[in-house]
């Protein structure tokens, strides 16, 4: 799946406060929740914190993409967070990440899901695109930048 | 000018255009070794050098002093934990896989070239062994980094299998000269004594060697004199005593490394350069007693042995000697192909010729240009399909500098250049500790900065007291992580303590096996694998996980890399 089919604009966040990364991903749970039908804040919360405690999804290069599966999600769903100071995030290389790619998916059809998550990390492990990314000076420029990006067309061929 | 100092001029000469070559032989991927040869047969009397050279008993001796240098330094280099990881495998390969090899190249020789069948099995005994000098020399030659389990069963195996070549051939020797000597218990005993006080004279007077040296605590360079002259003795000892010295010399070595923590750099430093005399002066020597114009008369033949043994005998042998041990396919495939041949055939064909056996030239013949054969085609090939089979890891970054600490029992000065990007890339001096190894201080141009909170920035060099089997702990940690390397360990990363059915309920992936979701990461790589290395890779459910980093005997982080499209 593109991620043009898993971004919404009202799901890309400009210029958020990121504090840590425990109050970070609460907020994402929170900003999903008032979103999406269905989700509440403290389900998407503690899946989300269930996945970090197992290793940190910090992909390095100051790029995180917390992800976790919940019963009762609809479809996949994702959350773009642009944060205004970077925050630690025990990543790989101990970066602090300033993007965050929320992604939730269904416990159904797995297989595609993982092949979903594959393809953001090859994505965002793109020079080009986190600087297209980082270049946005506000939400609707984020949400165009990430959804019509030249590197996504050319993962996909 | 007088006879004197013409023979010193051509020596040294002679050793200088070796050297020379040899080291820019690493550029072009030639394995030096090789190149010293060469260098010798073209200063030789069919070469533009013309020099008459057909002493073989000064190239013996001259040899056997070489080699129990070069094991020396290889089981110096060895540190303890690897050759623990390495020692089974190896003694397998080391033992059966010799015996195998060598009978099998055995009865293909005597086949092909119709020769008695004891000729045979000597000859097949005399190429036996792979080479401690080519094999060391191209793990550390080649560029690439081999996964510790491939590259201490490599190391391990060629240090220790010499004796069992040796005794293939003296054995056989003694059949051939003395019609009436029987192959039963007697050669077993002769077997279990070449093995048995080898190991035994090796241990023993290697700790005391260590130890006396540690008492002394003299300069390096007159250090790597003293454990020289040292090892030489205990080589020379214990050959006297029947046990194998190759074998003594090598473990007194790996006893003197690993004794209060290993050895310093500076000691293997003028160690090296020991190494690299003993070398190039041996093939240099070796190079020059050989007639290459003689050699033509059993070529075709030397090389279909050659060619047998590279690609039938060895494979079977490894494959064989490696089935109770956890290799996957790629990994014996790359150990079956580093089965160098090097200078001890060359020796060990000398032996029939001292004893006065009739086929003598052409035993020596044939193992030159199997050994010939090997050193080009496998030596110059290894590199390339340690990247191709992927066995080898991505290189980590060289410490600055490490220095034994005086008086700190085990541990060492170790320093690193804090590369842009690398995990130690703004952190604070405080958590750049891991597992034993304790940061003291970063070093930025003139500035020094101690202070715990300080934080380390791209181009610092930082020291930290540590032993030294955290250094790949502490290079990974100044290491730029690059594509490449995310490609390799994979995107997402989880601790080794996480438990199966945790991996698998985050990303709803299914197995077979119900009693594995309880086991942890590490415990599943036990299950499959053995002991894990970093590198090791296993499949579940669609996954790929593959270790990234271990604390000591333990897992420490996985890469996971996800199904793509």
């Amino acid at each position: 799946m593109r991620v043009r089919e898993l971004l919404a604009p009202e799901r890309t966040h400009f210029n958020v406060q990121g504090v840590s990364k425990k109050r970070l991903l609460d907020q994402a749970a929170q900003l999903v929740a008032n979103s999406c039908s269905g989700l509440t804040e403290q389900q998407v919360f503690d899946a989300l914190v269930a996945r970090e405690r197992l290793g940190s999804t910090g992909i390095g290069e100051g790029i995180a993409i917390p992800h976790c599966r919940l019963a009762t999600c609809q479809g996949p769903v994702a959350l773009l967070l642009q944060l205004e100071q970077p925050i630690d995030f025990e990543s790989i290389d101990n970066k602090p990440v300033d993007l965050v790619f929320v992604l939730l998916v269904p416990e159904n059809n797995p297989e595609q899901h993982l092949k979903t998550l594959s393809h953001l990390a090859a994505l965002f492990n793109e020079a080009g695109y986190r600087e297209q990314l980082r270049s946005a000076r506000s939400a609707e420029e984020l949400f165009k930048r990430a959804t019509s990006s030249e590197e996504e067309l050319q993962l996909a061929s | 000018m007088d006879a004197l100092n013409l023979t010193l001029l051509i020596g040294a000469s002679l050793l200088f255009v070796g050297l020379l070559l040899g080291s820019l032989s690493l550029r072009f991927g030639v394995p030096s070794l090789l190149v010293f040869l060469l260098v010798g047969m073209a200063a030789g009397e069919d070469g533009i050098g013309g020099i008459q050279f057909d002493d073989f008993e000064l190239a013996y001796l001259v040899s056997n002093i070489a080699l129990a240098i070069i094991l020396l330094d290889g089981g110096l280099r060895t540190r303890l934990s690897t050759f623990r990881v390495g020692l089974k495998p190896a003694l397998t390969l080391a033992t059966l896989g010799v015996a195998l090899s060598a009978g099998l190249v055995g009865a293909f020789a005597t086949w092909l070239m119709d020769l008695d069948w004891r000729i045979g099995l000597l000859l097949g005994g005399i190429i036996g062994s792979t080479d401690a000098a080519a094999v060391f020399n191209l793990i550390k030659g080649t560029g690439v980094t081999l996964n510790e389990r491939v590259a201490s069963t490599l190391e391990v195996e060629s240090g220790l299998n010499d004796p069992m070549a040796i005794f293939i051939t003296v054995l056989l020797i003694e059949v051939i000269t003395t019609p009436a000597f029987g192959l039963g218990r007697e050669s077993l005993l002769a077997l279990v004594q070449q093995f048995g006080v080898g190991a035994l004279l090796g241990a023993g007077l290697g700790t005391l060697l260590a130890e006396l040296l540690l008492r002394v605590r003299s300069k390096e360079g007159l250090h790597a004199l003293l454990l020289c002259a040292g090892g030489a003795c205990v080589f020379a000892v214990t050959n006297t005593l029947g046990g194998s010295g190759f074998l003594a010399v090598y473990l007194a070595g790996l006893i003197a490394g690993n004794r209060r923590g290993g050895a310093g750099d500076d000691l293997l430093q003028s160690m090296d350069s020991m190494a690299w005399l003993a070398q190039s002066g041996m093939f240099l020597l070796l190079g020059l007693l050989v007639t290459p114009s003689t050699l033509g008369v059993h070529g075709q033949e030397a090389i279909i042995i050659a060619l047998f043994l590279m690609f039938i005998a060895r494979p079977l042998a490894v494959w064989l000697c490696l089935l109770p041990f956890h290799f996957d396919w790629r990994e014996k495939l790359f150990v079956s192909w580093t089965g160098l041949r090097g200078a001890v055939p060359i020796v060990l064909a000398m032996f029939p010729l001292l004893a006065g056996i009739s086929e003598t030239r052409l035993l020596f013949d044939v193992t030159l240009i199997v050994v010939l054969a090997s050193l080009l085609l496998q030596g110059s090939t290894m590199g390339l399909l340690a990247r191709t089979l992927r066995v080898s890891l991505p290189l980590l970054p060289k410490p600055l500098q490490v220095s034994a600490w005086q008086g700190g029992g085990h541990l060492h000065l170790v320093q690193f250049v804090v590369e842009p990007g690398a995990r130690a890339d703004g952190k604070t001096l405080a958590s750049l500790a891991v597992g034993e190894a304790r940061p003291l201080l970063i070093l930025r141009g003139e500035e020094q900065l101690q202070d715990s909170a300080s934080l380390v920035n791209a181009g610092d060099h930082v020291a930290w007291l540590a032993p030294l089997d955290e250094e790949p702990s502490l290079a990974a940690l100044c290491q730029t992580v690059t594509p490449s390397i995310k490609r390799f360990y994979g995107d997402f990363t989880m601790r080794g303590d996480v438990h199966v059915a945790d991996l698998a309920s985050a990303y709803g992936i299914q197995f077979d096996d119900n009693g594995i979701g309880r086991l942890t990461l590490d415990a599943l790589f036990r299950r499959r694998i053995g002991q894990p290395v970093v590198g090791d890779a296993l499949r579940i459910g669609g996954l790929r996980l593959r270790v990234r980093s271990m604390d000591g005997e333990r897992v420490d982080q996985v890469g996971i890399r996800l199904p793509r499209d």
